[in-house]
């Protein structure tokens, strides 16, 4: 557009230059105007002048003027200077006309150039405001805005890439037609676009078998374009732009859509980057938050065995009683058992963050070792009933299943109620171990937290223990090559369940290797 | 009838309950035993206590509920919280419940029978602020 502008400035330059402009720089249509009256109104003159010299020169033949010139000659020169004026008048014409079509030309071109410098500085103030703005909704709506505005458009939409191969309306404006949008991609025309990442400008009717599952619409769309999202070479989605009725977009149109998907696209990876880190620090947040809640936890499950223990200690030194003796040193036993049941339990758990925990795996009864765990645990006051087959092998680690089996009865009867029962189901080429209590059962919104470390489902605090139970439980269980999970019981409580490996699979295993 | 300061222990550690009763039969005081903040209650309008040691995280009604219920009371015995809540917020809300003293586990059994002592000569009774 500049090299046109120069050509057709040098060109008013050479033409003013010819014409007699006084200033042939600053050539301008009234330039010309007073330039083309001054050339009539001096061609009238001459004309006239010459005319009346030839009229004087027919009436005074006879006169003495006649003596030192021949009036034939004389009217000959006197036709001859005035066809040669009309001509020099007339070439002038053709340059001042060539001059007014060239300075309109110019009008046409600064007008164009115009337009552009100002669809330019929107360009840059839509990158700017793109950049201010980080929630990516808000990014979104903000380019979507600003591109209707620029390049003068009707409706537009955002589709983002989803998965690997579908592109989701993401923001919409204009119209609600596109809002739930979901194309393949290669499909219609956002999916094509996606795939080739080519920009596309369409006018006029969009046939089907160039863009196969295009939707038709009720009032066709007359001029469009779509452009491609991408950031360092990764797919983010396209950017549909429709244009007014009355309006068809230009190569130019798409040149300025081009330079804005650029930063558009850098935008949208920000905003999800920062979504993202928002929240990675939130999860960060609560973990300190749980963090914090364990050490006073572990602080205040800490101090209560120690009260107990001081407290038998000095009470022995009070009293000469020898079988009172034996009950304070028996609490004495007790509570330090209990201390140290909870260093194990910090000890385990600290362990399984750095993946000290490999067990090694082998066949082991399940159905025996669930015995085992119960009895103790009938013991220890915590009765619960055994349903299971007279054998159930699976392939685990035994230390790591007793733990398991210990902790989801200490849960059950900590957080559910009685009667427990620990039922064992064969189920295919696995074992469903199943912990099940009468209690009110587990809320479908924590199932998923109640896994995690620090994480404790009473708000209260008043069921004792440190809360690395369950989280124990999940760790020992993934090494086990296993899953864990809790649902509701049939008929109300809670139903923990783990499945591992049964030995059948073990040896169908060993069978294919072999 | 004994006229030993009679002492209602509240507290769910069975072990606890052994100790301190120990103790305080030791130091010359007629203890009595709760497990729960419900027998508490049900102990403190049969028994009468002079004080009571009032735990506060316990099964079936907890020792927020009992401090509550007793500051609702014309007549209602001492109270001194022994409990392993130890943050400044805990011990604000037992004092404005009416708790007369609050002791942090753990303690050394001395330290507790010297609040005791203090605490049933005191003559002017905590209000409870409600």
């Amino acid at each position: 557009m500049d090299a046109i502008r120069a050509d057709v400035r040098d060109q008013i330059h050479r033409e003013a230059r010819i014409a007699g402009l006084r200033d042939p720089k600053r050539a301008t249509v009234r330039d010309v105007e007073r330039r083309r009256f001054q050339l009539w109104v001096v061609a009238v003159v001459v004309l006239t002048s010459l005319c009346a010299v030839i009229a004087i020169a027919s009436w005074s033949t006879s006169l003495a003027a006649a003596q030192w010139i021949n009036p034939n000659v004389l009217r000959v020169a006197v036709v001859a200077l005035a066809v040669g004026f009309g001509l020099y008048a007339l070439e002038k014409e053709v340059h001042l006309h060539r001059l007014t079509e060239l300075l309109s030309d110019e009008r046409v071109v600064n007008s164009a150039l115009s337009d552009r410098f100002e669809q330019l500085q929107s360009l840059i103030g839509a990158t700017k405001a793109v950049n201010s703005v980080l929630e990516l909704e808000e990014v979104l709506d903000v380019i979507l805005c600003h591109t209707l505005e620029m390049l003068d458009g009707s409706e537009g939409s955002i589709m983002l890439l989803e998965g690997e191969d579908t592109l989701r309306a993401a923001a919409v404006r204009g119209s609600d037609l596109a809002r739930h949008a979901r194309v393949k991609l290669g499909e219609s025309v956002a999916g094509k676009v996606a795939r080739s990442r080519q920009p596309l400008l369409l006018t006029g009717e969009v046939r089907d078998r160039d863009f196969p599952g295009h939707e038709r619409r009720e009032r066709p769309v007359r001029s469009a374009m779509v452009m491609p999202l991408v950031n360092r070479g990764e797919l983010l989605g396209v950017l549909n732009v429709n244009a007014r009725s009355d309006h068809d977009f230009t190569d130019y149109d798409l040149h300025v859509l081009s330079l804005f998907a650029e930063p558009v696209a850098a935008a949208i990876a920000n905003a999800r980057l920062y979504e993202a880190e928002r929240a990675h620090v939130a999860e960060l947040l609560e973990l300190d938050r749980m963090k914090t809640q364990f050490v006073a936890s572990v602080s205040h499950e800490l101090r209560t065995p120690l009260t107990s223990i001081r407290g038998a200690v000095a009470a022995s030194r009070r009293t000469d009683d020898l079988i009172q003796r034996d009950e304070l040193l028996d609490v004495v036993d007790r509570q330090s058992h209990r201390l140290h049941q909870m260093v194990e339990e910090m000890l385990q758990s600290a362990q399984m963050d750095a993946n000290h925990n490999v067990p090694l795996l082998r066949s082991i009864d399940l159905a025996a070792l669930v015995r085992l765990v119960a009895l103790d645990s009938h013991v220890a006051g915590r009765p619960v009933k055994v349903e299971a087959p007279q054998v159930c092998e699976v392939r685990a680690d035994p230390e790591s299943m007793r733990r398991i089996v210990g902790n989801l009865i200490d849960n059950a009867h900590k957080y559910g109620a009685a009667p427990v029962r620990v039922v064992l189901d064969p189920d295919g080429d696995r074992v469903i171990l199943s912990v099940v209590d009468s209690g009110p059962g587990v809320p479908a919104a924590e199932r998923s937290r109640i896994f995690d470390r620090f994480y404790r489902a009473d708000p209260t605090r008043n069921k004792p223990g440190l809360g690395l139970g369950l989280p124990i439980v999940r760790g020992l269980v993934d090494a086990c090559g296993g899953s864990v999970w809790v649902e509701d019981a049939p008929g109300g409580g809670a139903a923990f369940r783990v499945a591992l490996k049964s030995r059948v699979v073990e040896e169908q295993e060993v069978s294919v290797v072999r | 009838m004994s006229d030993k300061p009679k002492i209602l222990i509240v507290d769910d550690e069975p072990d606890l309950l052994l100790t301190m009763r120990v103790i305080l039969e030791s130091e010359g005081f007629a203890p009595s035993l709760a497990a729960d903040g419900e027998t508490a209650l049900r102990r403190i309008d049969e028994d009468r206590p002079d004080l009571v040691l009032l735990d506060i995280m316990m099964p079936v009604l907890d020792g927020w509920f009992v401090l509550a219920e007793l500051a609702g009371r014309h007549e209602r015995p001492y109270v001194i919280v022994c409990s392993a809540k130890s943050s400044p917020v805990d011990m604000t809300r037992a004092k404005d419940l009416g708790a007369d003293e609050y002791v942090t586990k753990p303690f050394e059994p001395e330290y507790l029978v010297k609040v005791i002592r203090d605490t049933l000569h005191r003559t002017v009774r905590r209000v409870a602020a409600r």
